[in-house]
């Protein structure tokens, strides 16, 4: 490898490699946006779990929406056992979703506070398992959680730059709102990242909907321009990299 | 009163309210928390509180236990306040579960 190549994080997503030069840049931020329901969860679980199995890259999966027990269960019918590669200290889920029933109730919030909580946290899961790669999924959540917008914005700002100082490669999820432009809640989705891939489940006529992948931006990376087929499979998601979404 | 622990137990005789102040070594506005807290409890007298600063830096577990993301944030008996509390704020909150645990001894 010269100076000038750019080490790569395989995505353990079949065909996904092939459209943006081999991989994620390793130690970048990557935006993984869509609607309700085109994948994004699957997706970046299937980096953990494949980083894990496959590249022998620990991972930590920060769930801010979904009970871990219901990520299992639903990775489990791709054939993919988070369970046992907790148990073996592969990776590490963290649970921050809010059906958590000690967590408390929130009466009150003033613009002066920061997200070193949510930083500690994800630090020592890094350090814990040794992660290579994390996911937050999903940021859009905190919109919910707090009204401050201005502070969580630079707050993200501090967090994606801590995680990967660390060396990791970042996937954050982010759910587009229905009729929305931008490609989340906070608008300011695309800047945090250095790669933007946008999902879609799109209505193709009165009885289908297509699946597709569109790799928006990757910095430093010539990557496919173009929409490209995706299918949730028994095994997991898949690209078909020479196929062109006919929904597009 | 005033006491820093890390975890305290709660003791059964304890009848003392617990409030928690979860902070951080780089939250900016963790003291000015600090004090707005201390202030408050100091002003109901001794005997009343037990305060215990958990130290996110750290006991990154606890923040994690009880999903706390934002500092400082104090809690007390299931609620909690986000960012510099202000003192009326947490009057009222610390008044809110004094009613609270008072109509719990009234009915056991």
């Amino acid at each position: 490898m010269s100076d000038y190549d750019i080490d790569r994080v395989k995505t353990g997503i079949p065909g996904l490699d092939e459209l943006i030069e081999g991989g994620f840049p390793r130690g970048d931020t990557i935006l993984i946006a869509g609607k309700a329901g085109t994948g994004k969860s699957i997706l970046a679980t299937q980096f953990i779990y494949k980083g894990a199995i496959e590249y022998d890259e620990p991972g930590v999966f920060v769930t801010l929406e979904e009970p871990p027990h219901l990520i299992k269960r639903n990775m489990l019918r791709f054939g993919m056992d988070l369970e046992a590669l907790v148990k073996e200290g592969k990776i590490s889920i963290v649970d921050l979703s809010p059906s958590k029933e000690i967590t408390p109730v929130t009466i009150g919030e003033y613009p002066s506070f920061d997200l070193s909580g949510l930083q500690a946290i994800i630090m020592n899961h890094i350090k814990k398992v040794g992660a290579k790669r994390v996911v937050l999924d999903t940021l859009s959540i905190m919109a919910y959680k707090f009204r401050s917008r201005d502070i969580l914005r630079e707050e993200f700002f501090k967090l994606t730059a801590m995680i990967t100082r660390t060396g990791c490669t970042l996937l954050l999820t982010s759910e587009i709102p229905a009729n929305a432009q931008s490609l989340g809640v906070f608008d300011i989705e695309a800047f945090l990242a250095s790669g933007v891939i946008v999902l879609y489940n799109e209505k193709i006529s009165d009885t289908s909907r297509s699946r597709s992948i569109e790799v928006l931006k990757l910095r430093g990376s010539k990557h496919s321009s173009r929409i490209h087929s995706m299918r949730i499979t028994d095994e997991g998601i898949r690209v078909w990299p020479g196929e062109i979404s006919p929904g597009h | 009163m005033n006491n820093e622990q890390d975890v305290v137990p709660v003791e059964e005789e304890d009848d003392r309210i617990e409030v928690v102040l979860f902070k951080s070594d780089t939250c900016a506005f963790c003291p000015r928390a600090e004090e707005v807290v201390r202030e408050t409890i100091d002003d109901f007298g001794p005997g009343i509180f037990k305060l215990n600063i958990i130290n996110v830096s750290e006991n990154p577990e606890l923040a994690e236990k009880y999903g706390i993301f934002a500092l400082p944030t104090v809690m007390i008996s299931g609620v909690s306040i986000t960012g510099i509390p202000e003192p009326e704020m947490l009057m009222k909150m610390i008044l809110g579960v004094k009613v609270m645990s008072k109509k719990k001894s009234e009915s056991k």
